[in-house]
């Protein structure tokens, strides 16, 4: 809220500059915005507190807070609450429909009015306060309730028709307010209505037809009391925020409308025209709300703060809250006043000694802890390993967005009904959550292209979808893609051996590759593979279909995998035991073959390993050769025993066997 | 007299040998000392020319000076044979490495292992909650009521679900709660996240943010407490000494609740641009836990007091790093993330 320093000035009576002021209401009560020269005075914006809408929205509220800072107690400069209680001219009959919704509604009738421009320190004054002077009755409302707090609103009288009713909007029916735009409300709604029709919309804003003007000479004063819940909820739905409507849905205290009502009709009875007077006035406030008490202990205040304050100085901080507090021993019995709606607790009551005694005066020292280790978190640290293992492997991590639009869903054939959507999304690119990490990895890849022709990218994060009971899950996600035009036929071979290189690294052995070959999703229909250990999915490694990547004007390769973190989790990794290094030594034989297209790699080292037994101690490929439909692969062989050293016949018995089975059973033709 | 001449060419020519250089400069050595008409050859040829006594003096002493020298040689030929040719051996040194791939971490990983770091050395433990939340456990749990402009402080994006309400977490304080159900006190955990908040982007919003929230909970935990451990975890976050103070403010979760400031690293707290003159910087929220979401983790009333404390990770990297636009974070370039 905006105010006017000289306005503070006058009613706290504090002795301190502006940028003073400011700098302890931003240490003390409210977070500093701007301050601003007005004229000759100053504007101090501070943000207030949705907890503190109840008292502090208000020059008398700001003013108390100023005094109990500085250390004073703040005596009011006007009357607070004396209602002039005429018993004269026509009655005004007031009816409060839903007691629920309206806590209290005083309606005063000031006849004589006459229009004219309000007296320059008013107008003045709203000006400090960024509000633009209308005429005396506007201004006197609006002025009244920058000062007290409460909203006000005035009627022409002559405009309305019988009693004032307080009730539940109609379904359907439609009210024109004062910025000339008409809406339709339902029984959600609450309403200030004539005999015949709506004529404002309870805290919001005031009808059209029925407001002040030039000729107006007869008024109704408003001076009432909403539910902050329901006042919220209207100007949620109707999307208008008022003055009036950001006061009620903080709450304020139903005692407030006899002190914004009372300095009204003063000001209205003075500025409002020469003969302006009360000519009746109705207050109806069926259930009174009375001050409570909160019993404050003196030791767990100090507890809480970690401070020795002794108990004479929180009584006197309270007191200059305007709290009424008898003290018997340790105990501080607190009469809280009706505006401090937020202090309910002691802990409530525990931060505004804090906050006025000064956080910066509490000393810090160390919490007494036992000497644990905590716990590590298994998943973090394994995430944190993965991340290690990518850097070092050549990979760049990106953060990309959780959310994308129907258009990736589309592009990369995802299932729309998996997708968790968002209700409110500010632009179509945040409509559903991420059910793969690929979509924005792959546009990650096409902004990159733009500078560079060879990387590796990854991000470990999470996919969202729902399970059959429609609560969404979440899964953690390694997701990796590289791009390397050189690497030509074998990118998905650069990529797939530093998958190897990570799984064996985390201690996971035996990963089994399977041939996909069917269109699945987004990926290269024969160059992708099912990754599997221990028969769990763990995820897919290949190239993106191209035809995926043209939508995104990608018209290079690129070869991905994702991975599933909290599965790869799930699953044992090898423990690292010790072999006794062998004293015989081992020898290495190739072979070559040609192989037909349809033989697996995969299959070739099982035989290989099935024939040759444990002799076999290791199989590797050392060259591939295609040209058009054949197929020539090398391998080398590395044969021994850990019982003894093999004679040459031995070896030569063993490559025959293996040899002989690959001719066998996979009609390779191994070259002699 | 012929035997001083003999020692005389003896230590002159071994001189010269082991000063020599190359092959051929010994080659040139050899012959003048042993070449056919070498100063030694001329002496030994000479020696029949001489008396009996004298050769039988002379004799031995040439035959020696020979041998030596002839050994001295070949030791030297055999020397400069195994020397190595630094001149054809010269590479420029200054010539950059030869490249190999390198990864980068993202900049929020590195300030979230910074921070993991400082805290689990002082005993913290690490805890995770989901991403897309309860409304309950996001907003209920922590004391918001329904149809409180409290709500409000938090833009919040919703999930398109009839059953139940669900968001895309504000802050990483559910988790508090979730922790606390499943853990006593006493307790100490941080919470490190992604969050989200519903607004439009610049330099300095984002929608998508990370968040770090820490809590200590036991039987006398207090503000001075809260402010010890955040002065220390800053001071060794940056680095150097660094000062906190405490504003306060409101979050419905805790009850006193601060806004908590440190004081500007670049200028230390004179007053710069950074700061806007100000000397201190806004880090995040605070605040003693409410004896409500307490009870609401299943806690007796008024038995626990502890702190909570949050502060946004891509604030603090823009800090550490001098990172002049939020949107760098989640852009993936690897211009940006090739920095770090």
């Amino acid at each position: 809220m905006k105010y006017s320093y000289n306005w503070l000035k006058e009613l706290s009576g504090t002795k301190k500059m502006p940028i003073q002021i400011a700098d302890i209401i931003n240490m003390r009560a409210f977070e500093l915005e701007d301050t601003r020269k007005a004229g000759s005075d100053t504007q101090l914006e501070f943000n207030i507190l949705p907890n503190r809408g109840h008292d502090a929205l208000s020059h008398v509220g700001m003013a108390r807070e100023i005094c109990a800072v500085e250390g004073r107690k703040f005596f009011p400069r006007f009357g607070l609450g004396n209602v002039p209680r005429p018993n004269l001219g026509f009655g005004l009959k007031v009816e409060i429909k839903d007691k629920n919704l309206c806590q209290r509604y005083i309606g005063a009738v000031i006849e004589n009015i006459k229009i004219n421009p309000s007296p320059k320190w008013l107008q003045q004054k709203l000006i400090a306060c960024g509000i633009k002077p209308i005429n005396n009755i506007v201004d006197i409302t609006n002025y009244v309730m920058l000062e007290t707090g409460q909203p006000l609103h005035a009627f022409d009288i002559k405009k309305t028709t019988g009693n004032i009713i307080v009730r539940k909007a109609k379904r359907g029916e439609k009210i024109k307010l004062l910025d000339e735009k008409i809406y339709e409300l339902n029984e959600n709604n609450l309403v200030i209505a004539d005999s015949e029709k709506p004529i404002a919309l309870a805290g919001v804003m005031g009808g059209s037809k029925s407001s002040v003007t030039e000729k107006t000479k007869t008024i109704i004063l408003e001076s009432a009391n909403f539910n902050a819940k329901n006042i919220r909820k209207t100007r949620t739905a109707l999307g208008l925020q008022t003055e009036s409507s950001y006061r009620f849905e903080r709450e304020i205290d139903p005692n407030l409308a006899e002190i914004g009502a009372a300095r009204a009709i003063e000001l209205l009875q003075e500025y409002g025209g020469k003969n302006a007077k009360i000519a009746a006035i109705a207050d109806t406030y069926p259930k009174k709300l009375k001050p409570w008490t909160i019993k404050l202990n003196s030791e767990y205040v100090n507890n809480l703060l970690g401070e020795k304050i002794e108990i004479l100085r929180m009584e006197k901080i309270l007191e200059r809250l305007g709290m009424k507090v008898k003290q018997s021993e340790k105990l501080l019995n607190c009469e809280i006043p009706t505006r401090r709606l937020d202090l309910v607790t002691e802990e409530d009551l525990i931060e505004e000694i804090g906050r006025i005694y000064g956080y910066e005066n509490i000393r810090e020292f160390a919490p007494k802890m036992e000497l644990s280790v905590p716990l590590e978190n298994a998943k973090r640290n394994f995430e944190h390993k993965i991340r290690d293992v990518m850097t070092a492997l050549g990979f760049s991590e990106v953060y990309n967005y959780s959310f994308y639009g129907v258009k990736e869903i589309e592009n990369f054939r995802l299932e729309l009904k998996n997708h968790i959507e968002v209700a409110n999304p500010m632009n179509p690119d945040q409509q559903y959550m991420r059910w793969s990490l690929m979509p924005n990895l792959v546009k990650a890849v096409r902004i990159n292209l733009k500078n560079f022709e060879k990387f590796s990218l990854f991000e470990i994060g999470r996919k969202f979808f729902y399970e059959k009971n429609k609560i969404p899950q979440e899964k953690t996600i390694l997701a990796s893609a590289l791009v390397n035009p050189s690497a030509k036929n074998n990118l998905f071979f650069k990529l797939k051996s530093k998958l190897e290189f990570l799984l064996d690294h985390l201690g996971y052995k035996n990963t089994k590759y399977e041939i996909l070959n069917t269109k699945y999703l987004f990926w290269h229909s024969s160059r992708t593979a099912r990754i599997t250990l221990h028969g769990k999915e763990l995820g897919y490694i290949g190239e993106i279909d191209p035809a995926v990547l043209k939508k995104y004007n990608i018209s290079c390769r690129v070869a991905a995998f994702g991975l599933k973190i909290d599965e790869l989790l799930t699953l044992p990794r090898a423990e690292k035991i010790y072999h006794p290094i062998s004293k015989f030594p081992t020898v290495e034989r190739d072979i070559s073959m040609f192989v037909g297209e349809k033989v697996l790699y995969a299959d070739i080292e099982k035989k290989i390993r099935n024939a040759g037994g444990k002799l076999v101690l290791g199989v590797e490929l050392f060259d591939v050769f295609e040209k058009e439909d054949v197929k020539s692969l090398a391998l080398r062989l590395k044969i021994g025993s850990s019982a003894k050293t093999l004679t040459s016949a031995e070896i030569e018995a063993v490559m025959k066997k293996i040899i002989s089975t690959l001719e066998k059973e996979l009609k390779v033709k191994v070259r002699k | 007299m012929l035997k001083q001449k003999i020692e005389g060419i003896k230590s002159e020519s071994l001189e010269k040998i082991k000063k020599s250089a190359s092959e051929r400069e010994l080659y040139d050595i050899k012959v003048k000392y042993l070449g056919r008409n070498g100063s030694l050859t001329k002496i030994l040829k000479n020696l029949k020319n001489l008396s009996p006594e004298k050769r039988r003096v002379a004799g031995p002493v040439a035959n020696q000076v020979r041998r030596d020298i002839k050994e001295a040689c070949q030791n030297k030929k055999k020397e400069l044979a195994e020397q190595v040719d630094w001149e054809k051996e010269k590479i420029d040194v200054t010539l950059p490495g030869r490249k190999t791939e390198t990864g980068h971490l993202h900049p929020i990983t590195l300030v979230q292992r910074d921070i993991e770091k400082i805290f689990t050395s002082m005993g913290f433990k690490i805890a995770d909650g989901p991403e897309i939340e309860s409304d309950w456990y996001n907003f209920t749990a922590l004391n918001f009521p329904q149809d409180h402009p409290a709500r409000d402080m938090q833009d919040t994006f919703w999930v398109k679900n009839n059953k139940e309400k669900f968001v895309l977490r504000t802050h990483t304080s559910p988790v508090q709660v979730r922790f606390m159900k499943e853990n006593k006190p006493p307790l100490k955990v941080i919470i490190p996240g992604r969050v989200f908040r519903n607004e439009a982007t610049d330099a300095t919003h984002e929608h998508t943010l990370h968040q770090f929230e820490a809590l200590v909970v036991g039987d006398d935990v207090s503000v001075g407490h809260f402010k010890y451990i955040v002065q220390e975890f800053f001071t060794q976050f940056f680095s150097k000494e660094t000062k906190i103070r405490l504003r306060p403010c409101y979050f419905p979760f805790t009850e006193p609740s601060f806004e908590f400031d440190i004081n500007c690293t670049v200028c230390n707290g004179k007053g710069c641009p950074s700061c806007k003159g100000g000397g201190w910087l806004e880090i995040g929220g605070a605040g003693m836990v409410s004896q409500n979401v307490f009870a609401v983790a299943g806690y007796p009333k008024n038995k626990y007091q502890g702190f909570a404390w949050g502060f946004g990770l891509e604030r603090l990297a823009m800090m550490k790093y001098k990172i002049n636009d939020i949107r760098l974070f989640h852009g993936g370039d690897l211009r940006f993330i090739q920095q770090f």
